[in-house]
């Protein structure tokens, strides 16, 4: 079996460019492979640290009749957590309100959050210090659609627990930059002291976010929704853009797999008499199959080696500079920093290695299996395809 | 009493030829000595190179017996009549059959890389066999740099660098010249003579005819004369 691989290393070898050629095409598809595949896992890794960081924290524990799909769970969907379940927690009510910039109106969703809060990154200690009547915050998106800037008051307008509409003039403190359109959009954060206060719902929330250290328990009326089960819907928007997009990396990977059926398709009909002589020297059919499969194999170890020889350069600069994305996520709902930092994984490098290695040999495979029906006699001659 | 290294008994070999067969060889019954220096002769199209390529395992009889270096290969399968060309037979082919993208002493060393000799037997070896064609300056040369009698040398370097008991050449001088024609047969008459390697030739060509010790006359598949020669024994 060596002694095959060995043949086959130097017949392509010494077949000088049109091994490298062949080689370059594959190595196409190698490097594009992983480039997209390292962007995809980057922005993926990204946009999960960012869920978490600004919302998701360790999970979400829920009031049994709030769900931040519906919008008509927010009347109802709160409630007092005991006490001796509060522990690394950070709760929030969520409420609905309009405001009135510039005297347009604007339906907004309130979220009150406790100032102290440590668990995400809401600026809620700007809240704790602003002097202002009623302080709320904004994420950049928010109010460049509101057209408020920082100091701005605005009209903020609700209904409490008990039906009765309720308004005041609030005052923008903060704007706070975030890649996590669900923290931004349509979106106003207050202290939730301030809140519970202008609802009525003292000591109530619609749901906590927990820390690290939070062990979940069960609790009449409440549930935990873990991390995962919360990153999930990003994970598969990301997933369902990679699987789309592969298509055109294996539009590539075809090309270059067409390249080598068609060298080694070609190479039997042109290396008749070689066949031939191997196997008047002693080779069975068998393993001439094996040498022409493993020159298949071979090309695409090579396509390796020359696409690590200019993708390896490009892979660090992608992963220490990124990629600037002129379109920001939020126009479009989902999580895109900026900057996305291609993350080159070690599964990710072997997967790929495996997939061309398998894929081109057993494209050689499909290509010189006709040797097998090949009579020795006529392949010396040069005539027997 | 002589080594039998070849028998053949009631060879017969059909080919498929549309909705008939031709008969390419009918009833051939032979046997070669260890050390012959024979060859089939006769005109294109009776059977030469067919008994030929059924002596070396590259072809199968129809019907009858060929037993060559004690195996039957009408029987053998794939891999043991591989083996048995690997082992003991080396072929020298009319348009020489050389790798293109291998050196001489790469195309010399092949037999005994698949004989999975060492680095240091093969290099001894190779070395040997091209000194005994007188190509050792061409080693590190490739085929198409090659002329048409050094090519045909470096095939005979090729086939008995694994010292086979059997070398099978099929017509080995139709695209030389008269000159390396003559090389080329001393060459090989020097060889089986030195390492006593049983030489079968399939040819056409007087010029080889000249220094076999045995022709067999092939005529339409047939063995029509069977005739043991005296050769002049050449200077090289």
């Amino acid at each position: 079996m060596i002694l095959v691989w060995k043949l086959a290393y130097k017949n392509l070898i010494r077949a000088g460019l049109k091994t490298w050629l062949n080689a370059l095409a594959l190595s196409f598809a190698f490097v594009l492979i992983i480039f997209y595949n390292g962007m995809i896992d980057g922005w993926n890794m990204e946009a999960r640290q960012d869920a978490v960081e600004w919302d998701y924290g360790y999970g979400h524990l829920r009031n049994a009749g709030y769900d931040p799909a519906d919008p008509f769970s927010i009347q109802d969907g709160h409630g007092i957590l005991p006490e001796p379940f509060r522990k690394d927690l950070t709760p929030v009510l969520v409420w609905q309100g309009t405001i009135y910039p510039q005297g347009r109106m604007m339906p907004v969703l309130i979220k009150g959050i406790e100032v102290n809060q440590e668990t995400v990154k809401i600026p809620s200690e700007i809240l704790k210090t602003s002097t202002a009547g009623y302080p709320v915050l904004l994420g950049r998106k928010m109010a460049e659609s509101a057209g408020l800037k920082k100091g701005d008051p605005v009209l903020l307008r609700w209904r409490d627990k008990n039906g009765t509409f309720d308004a005041v003039e609030a005052t923008v403190v903060g704007i706070f930059e975030t890649n996590v359109p669900f923290v931004d959009g349509g979106q106003l954060w207050m202290s939730l002291k301030t809140l519970q206060e202008m609802t009525g719902l003292h000591d109530e929330a619609s749901f906590y976010i927990a820390n690290e250290a939070y062990v979940p328990e069960p609790i009449d009326g409440w549930t935990f929704i873990d991390q995962e089960t919360l990153l999930k819907p990003v994970t598969d928007l990301i997933n369902a853009k990679k699987y789309g997009a592969a298509i055109m990396y294996l539009l590539l990977l075809a090309i270059g797999l067409l390249v080598i059926f068609d060298t080694q398709a070609f190479a039997i009909f042109r290396r008749q008499k070689e066949i031939g002589t191997h196997i008047a020297m002693g080779m069975t059919k068998g393993e001439v199959i094996r040498m022409f499969t493993a020159e298949g194999a071979m090309y695409s170890i090579f396509a390796i080696v020359l696409g690590g020889l200019y993708g390896t350069p490009l892979f660090i600069y992608l992963a220490k500079n990124g990629i600037s994305f002129p379109v920001s996520g939020d126009t479009m709902g989902i999580i895109i920093a900026p900057t996305i930092y291609s993350v080159y994984s070690a599964a990710l490098i072997v997967k790929t290695f495996l997939l061309l290695v398998i894929s081109a040999t057993l494209v050689s495979l499909l290509a010189t299996r006709k040797i097998a029906t090949m009579n020795p006699v006529e392949a010396l001659k040069g005539k027997a395809l | 009493m002589n080594e039998k290294i070849i028998i053949i008994e009631n060879l017969v070999k059909r080919y498929p030829m549309g909705e008939t067969e031709f008969t390419a060889l009918k009833n051939i019954n032979l046997t070669f000595d260890k050390g012959e220096f024979a060859g089939f002769v006769g005109p294109s199209g009776s059977g030469k190179t067919t008994i030929l390529n059924i002596l070396g395992s590259l072809d199968t009889p129809t019907e009858g017996k060929v037993v060559v270096e004690g195996e039957d290969v009408s029987n053998l399968s794939e891999k043991a009549s591989a083996l048995l060309r690997k082992e003991h037979i080396g072929f020298i082919f009319q348009s020489f059959n050389l790798l293109p993208v291998y050196t001489v002493f790469e195309n010399v060393e092949l037999s005994l890389l698949l004989l999975k000799k060492s680095a240091a037997e093969r290099e001894k070896a190779v070395t040997a066999a091209l000194e005994w064609v007188g190509l050792q300056d061409m080693a590190r040369k490739k085929p198409p740099q090659l002329s048409g009698g050094e090519s045909q040398r470096v095939a005979i370097a090729r086939a008995i660098v694994k010292r086979p008991n059997i070398v099978l050449a099929d017509e080995p001088t139709a695209n030389l010249d008269a000159e390396n024609a003559h090389i080329i047969m001393q060459t090989m008459q020097k060889l089986n003579e030195e390492l006593k390697t049983t030489f079968i030739f399939a040819t056409h060509d007087e010029k080889v005819m000249q220094y076999l010790k045995r022709k067999i006359h092939l005529q339409d598949g047939r063995v029509s004369k069977d005739e043991t020669m005296e050769t002049k024994t050449l200077q090289l």
